[in-house]
């Protein structure tokens, strides 16, 4: 509780969390929402924002305030599932390879090589063509989770090859800690900013590449996501018509979001260990 | 250390033009190979030499041209409407969908068949030159089609090497065909409908060695274009009026093509297309429906092809709709898809497929051309009195003449200025539909054993949920088959049916193999669009087309027949199709078999959007003035260029 | 001993990791629904092509035989291994028989043009001013900098370049609208092509260098921030070393190091292409190729253009690996 109320007194922690509250309310509310996501033609379309419909409807006769919420909460369930599934796969990794050593990590470093160097939006889109007929949130997620662990199970691996060297590692050998102990009582406390603001980058790499393949049409476009939101409204050519309601509530809730992801890992991160210089990768 | 940085930077960068420049090398000598165009080989050739007040600028329907250095057109898919079958390729005969014409091309006339269809001469027009000033003869025609039966790999080498017995010239413009069996439509293989079998030039094509990977670079042909230069990455290719534009058969039938130059352009998404034309560099565009209205809000003195609403071009010759997987229960009962149907409330099912644009048509070919006169109205009083079996003796007559109104109803609600003249409406709507009788659709499915659960959701008769997904392919905002998924989907959902879309890139695949339900596929194959012949369209339900599921059936993918539509169709084979009215009798037989077994639903004529300006060109064959089918990407465009005034705007 | 514990795992592990993607991306694509034979009978269909329903069987066995996809899989993938040794990628099946090779090289300098230079750039810019901005974080206009690169990076791609588009295209006119040079005009090296060039691939290039500035932007200054923080530096202020100087020398040099790997797998990417970006613009490049090749089944294609890819990513990120202690005085391989 102390930690959270020293976290909060820095600004950019206290909007960031700010905002994601709020996202997270307003995505809670679609469980409350009057209308089915998958109906159309529930409301008249093409309506400006009114009292009635708050920011308008869109071309298929949804109600974009309502949509909007399920379109955040299911980009959220996408970028969580990619997130926290592929931080297990790069802790597991990371941790093996750099504590193992040797084979362990030469193998285990292959792998994740090779996941790096093969192009990877290539092969996103394979997979999300192979996976088609079954392609859902979850499925989604743990495909993004599949291929967005490898440079992390790195910074985390190359993390533990330093931690390995300091003394503390020695004496608890010596003095007997067996191996998942050391790792757990050790190395996790030095590891969690790490992992944590890795996390938060992956997740915002997850909704920036959702939003990629939605735009694409290579996913399930009947349910609403932030990246599903802007295909219709391309497709539907809101932006010449002049329906800026339409184009302008995806498109504002995804940067709120990604700015409160980026300032949280930030902010936490320089709590918790000012000295480590973690690199943040490009969620781009 | 730091200048070290600088050094690897600026060095990748002049590693980054170098590579640039290196790969430019290939692609830039493939410019002599336009032997026809030199001027294009001077880089100062643009649009700047290209007199814009003599350019007409239209856009590629099928996107950007894979194999802009091929013009082989036989062998493979070419990108043909990217002036090729439009403006330089002549056909021995075209269909013309607005007129409901077949216009003669290279050929002067209709086909001759003998008693049997076992033989058949054709007759060639005269004073035709190819665009390199040879003359054009029945030689061409019969190197042509010896060169495909010769050489595998050429499309149609199996059609002509198991139809053709022999092809003599009996004359400079006399063909005669001698056919291994009898075949009352071979000559429809010459007839272009979106393509058919081009004649090549002999002079050119006799002294290549492997014709199959030749490129007819530069391409040579009757129509009244000639090509000028392309773009190695296939985005434009420019075509240049022939000097000797009487020498082809447009010129010889409708005097001389307006346009100097035409070019083909390909933009790669539709916002941009869209700002061309606002800003006058695009003459004529296909789009979407909010595309269409996006130009029209925008733009003074662009059109589209009606000048009110609906604005879009209803009459090209598809009829869209629903296709079932009669090989797959529960759909092949004929009772279970009738219900289907019957659940759609066919009004509210076109404002969400096409914002009420669209015309109705109850049988499976589309309500347009000579159809509506020659099928669809004799058909309505059979449809009227056409009746479907409910059990215990209930019967119910589905046909609803006043269909269209419920279409009509829905465009007034959008604030839409429909016209009132009732024939007017007929044209634009249709001549009826299905009523909408959720009811009679649940005595249908208890009759065949479906029950609904608690919650009101529809239970197959082995108890478990129904669930359709309905195929389709991935342009859904936009395609025409997948507005029909959308439409049908949310039908099925109001009527307790968990259904859904499910758009796959495989689309073609999954159709073929028959691994699906339900389908956005056209319900009935396309017809030709013009005359009294139906063959096209009920020869694909032929029993002996269909395949077991997983394997690539050759006929319709509802994979539906009857020994009732095998005799329709072998009376058809039998008939002259040039005997009008007992083509079109038969063409009825067949109709209502397919009506009364439903392997498909027809709902709507595909619907067009095209968009002219008319600040350089003006008489745009539109709705109120259709000399000729409008749009630009079909092979009778090149009929249009010669009514094309030129407004001398610079 | 560097070539023994260094340089030959490494190489082997080059050579393993190539064999592995490209491995994948021959087995991936065969796995997809799509079969380039159906596909290609049903784009002849859908084209108005009415093939004889009775020739069906005759005309897959005919296709499967033009394109090599005759035998089993495992031999089907020996074989291309077997070409792939002699350079031969093989024709396209979407663009019969147009060879993969022309394809590749006719997109390839539209693509490397652009994306190499707006990498190189992005990276520079990105870095430089990320790397100031880090050190002098607490200034006003490195905090303007900050919220700037906040709000554009989240931005949809496909939005923010159609907004550039919208903007300098059509309403202001500076820029064309679409394609990679003027209608009409053939590549040559005559400067009216040049500057045509030039001038259509603007947009384009500046709607990439902005957003891949602001990333690396974000990552440089907080890192800086980081580095800012060291006692060298702290040490290096106190002995009265010049400001200047310490933000080039010390702080953005020790910054720069992760980055550079950074740099070279994002070089590796240009061969995949700038899908969304060929899209917007109506630029000819790779992306598009690749996504069409990948929609249409079009194996040879889809290997073709991997294989380089798969090349250049590892090529690019072996030699930042080989030539990284040039920078890195703390690391060396002897």
């Amino acid at each position: 509780m102390k930690l959270f109320r020293d976290l909060l007194r820095d600004y950019r922690f206290a909007f960031a969390f700010g905002v994601l509250c709020i996202l997270v309310a307003f995505a809670l509310l679609s469980f409350f929402s009057p209308y089915d996501p998958s109906r159309w033609g529930q409301v008249p379309r093409d309506l400006r924002p009114s009292a009635q419909h708050w920011l308008g409807t869109d071309s298929n006769g949804q109600d974009i305030f309502w949509t909007a919420t399920f379109a955040v909460r299911n980009s959220l369930i996408i970028a969580v599932i990619a997130g926290v599934v592929s931080r297990i796969i790069a802790v597991i990794v990371g941790m093996v390879a750099g504590y193992k050593g040797g084979t362990w990590d030469r193998v285990l470093m292959f792998f994740s090589d090779s996941l790096l160097v093969i192009p990877l939006f290539l092969i996103i889109v394979m997979m999300a063509m192979l996976i088609r007929a079954s392609l859902n949130l979850v499925t989604l997620g743990l495909l993004l989770a599949f291929f967005g662990w490898a440079w992390d199970a790195r910074l985390i691996r190359s993390q533990i090859l330093s931690l390995r060297e300091r003394e503390f590692t020695q004496t608890a050998i010596l003095s007997g800690t067996g191996t998942f102990k050391l790792v757990m009582n050790e190395y996790m406390p030095y590891t969690t900013p790490l992992i944590f603001s890795t996390l938060i980058n992956n997740m915002a790499w997850a909704i920036g590449l959702e939003i990629t393949l939605a735009i694409l049409g290579l996913l399930d476009l009947a349910t609403p996501t932030l990246g599903t939101m802007l295909y219709w409204a391309i497709n539907y050519q809101a932006i010449l018509l002049g329906r800026w309601w339409w184009v302008m509530t995806p498109i504002t809730l995804s940067v709120a979001l990604f700015i409160a992801l980026y300032w949280l890992s930030v902010s936490i991160s320089e709590y918790l260990d000012p000295r480590t210089r973690v690199q943040r990768v490009g969620a781009g | 250390m730091k200048p070290r940085i600088w050094l690897l930077i600026s060095a990748l960068l002049v590693m980054s033009l170098l590579m640039a420049g290196c790969a430019a090398e290939p692609a830039a000598p493939a410019a002599p190979a336009v032997g026809e165009a030199p001027p294009a080989e001077e880089p100062s050739a643009g649009l700047g030499d290209l007199p814009r007040h003599e350019t007409l600028i239209v856009d590629i329907l099928t996107g950007r041209v894979g194999t802009p250095d091929d013009f082989n057109e036989w062998v493979g898919w070419k990108w043909r409407d990217r002036g090729m079958q439009n403006l330089a390729n002549e056909p021995l005969w075209s269909v013309d969908f607005a007129t409901g014409k077949i216009i003669p091309g290279l050929a002067a006339g209709d086909p001759v068949y003998n008693d049997d269809f076992t033989a058949l001469t054709i007759p060639l027009r005269e004073g035709v030159t190819w665009d390199d000033g040879q003359p054009f003869t029945a030689a061409d025609v019969v190197f042509t089609v010896e060169t495909l039966k010769k050489h595998q790999g050429f499309n149609d080498h199996i059609f002509f090497g198991e139809n053709v017995k022999s092809v003599t010239a009996v004359d400079d413009y006399t063909v005669a065909f001698e056919l291994n069996a009898p075949n009352s439509r071979f000559h429809t293989r010459f007839l272009d409908r979106w393509g058919a079998t081009w004649i090549m030039p002999k002079h050119i094509w006799e002294s290549v060695e492997d014709p199959v990977t030749f490129k007819f670079n530069p391409f040579v042909g009757t129509g009244p274009y000639k090509l000028h230069s392309y773009d190695p990455s296939g985005f434009w290719t420019i075509w240049e009026k022939r000097a000797d534009w009487d020498k082809s058969p447009t010129g010889i039938m409708f005097g001389e093509p307006k346009p100097k130059y035409i070019v083909f352009q390909y933009f790669a998404n539709e916002g941009a297309k869209i700002l061309a034309q606002l800003t006058h560099q695009a003459d004529v565009v296909n789009v979407s429906s909010d595309g269409l209205k996006a130009v029209l809000a925008q733009c003074e003195s662009c059109r589209a092809y009606r000048l009110e609403w609906p604005y879009v071009v209803n009459n090209d010759p598809a009829q869209t709709g629903i296709t079932f997987n009669t090989a797959r229960a529960p759909y092949d009962n004929r009772e279970v898809r009738w219900a289907l149907l019957l659940a759609i409330d066919i009004g509210e099912y076109m404002g969400m497929a096409v914002d009420g644009t669209g015309a109705l048509s109850p049988v499976h070919i589309p309500s347009l051309s000579n159809y509506p006169d020659d099928f669809i109205k004799p058909m309505l009083p059979w449809l009227e009195e056409f009746t479907i079996d409910l059990g215990n003796g209930e019967t119910f007559a589905p046909f609803d003449p006043n269909a269209s109104q419920r279409v009509v109803e829905y465009a007034k609600s959008r604030g839409y200025k429909v016209p009132e003249d009732p024939e007017e409406q007929a044209r634009l709507f249709g001549y009826g539909w299905y009523k909408y009788a959720p009811d009679v659709a649940e005595k249908l499915l208890v009759k065949n054993g479906f029950s609904k659960d608690g919650s009101g959701r529809w239970l197959l008769p082995d108890g478990t949920p129904w669930r359709i997904r309905c195929l389709t392919g991935t342009q859904l905002a936009t395609g025409m088959g997948e507005r029909n998924c959308v439409a049908a989907v949310q039908q099925w959902k109001n009527f307790g049916i968990d259904a859904e879309v499910y758009s796959s890139e495989a689309t073609a695949n999954l159709n073929a193999v028959g691994d699906f339900d339900v389908s956005s596929n056209w319900p009935a194959q396309e017809p030709w669009g013009a005359g009294p012949d139906l063959y096209r369209v009920l020869n694909h339900w032929k029993s002996e087309f269909v395949k077991p599921l997983g394997e690539v059936t050759s006929g319709h993918p509802s994979r539906w027949s009857s020994p009732e539509m095998d005799a329709v169709i072998e009376k058809l084979q039998n008939t002259d199709p040039t005997d009008y009215q007992a083509t079109v009798d038969i063409g009825i037989e067949g109709l209502k078999i397919a009506v009364r077994e439903m392997p498909g639903i027809p709902t709507f004529g595909y619907v067009g959007f095209i968009a002219w300006d008319q600040t350089y060109w003006t008489n745009w064959p539109g709705a109120e003035n259709p000399y000729t089918q409008p749009y630009t990407h079909w092979g009778p465009f090149k009929y249009m260029t010669p009514f094309l005034q030129p407004t001398g705007a610079r | 001993m560097f070539l023994k514990r260094y340089l030959i795992p490494r190489l082997i592990q080059y050579v393993l990791v190539i064999v592995l993607g490209i491995t994948a991306v021959f087995f991936i694509p065969r796995l997809l629904p799509n079969d380039p034979v159906l596909r290609t009978i049903a784009e002849m269909r859908a084209r108005g092509a009415y093939l004889e329903p009775g020739a069906m069987d005759k005309i897959i066995s005919d296709l499967q035989q033009m394109y090599g996809l005759e035998g089993s899989l495992w031999e089907q993938y020996l074989a291309f291994w077997g070409r792939l040794f002699r350079g031969d990628l093989g024709v396209s099946f979407f663009q019969f028989p147009t060879p993969v090779i022309d394809l590749i090289m006719t997109a390839l300098p539209w693509t490397a043009g652009l994306l190499l230079t707006t990498t190189i750039l992005g990276w520079v810019i990105g870095n430089l001013v990320g790397g100031f901005a880090g050190y002098y974080s607490n200034k006003q206009w490195s905090r303007v900098l900050d919220a700037i690169a906040m709000v554009v990076r989240p931005l949809p791609y496909y939005i923010f370049a159609f907004a550039l588009l919208l903007i300098f295209a059509y309403y202001l006119r500076w820029f064309p609208i679409s394609g990679g040079a003027r209608l009409g005009m053939r590549p040559s090296w005559s400067w009216p092509f040049i500057q045509s060039v030039l001038w259509h691939s603007f947009l384009p290039a500046m709607s990439i260098l902005v957003l891949s500035a602001a990333v690396w932007f974000q990552t440089m200054k907080l890192v800086v921030q980081n580095v800012n923080a060291e006692s060298f530096v702290t040490y290096a202020k106190l002995s009265g070393v010049k400001e200047g100087r310490i933000v080039s020398r010390y702080v953005i040099r020790n910054a720069l190091l992760p980055q550079i790997t950074g740099l070279g797998l994002s070089l590796g990417l240009i061969f995949s292409g700038a899908l969304i970006t060929e899209i917007v613009y109506s630029y000819p490049g790779l992306g598009t190729l690749l996504y069409n090749a990948i929609i249409n089944g079009d194996y040879n294609l889809i290997m073709g253009i991997t294989v380089f890819s798969i090349l250049a990513i590892t090529t690019s990120v072996l030699i930042v690996d080989l030539i990284y202690p040039l920078f890195d005085p703390r690391i060396r391989y002897m």
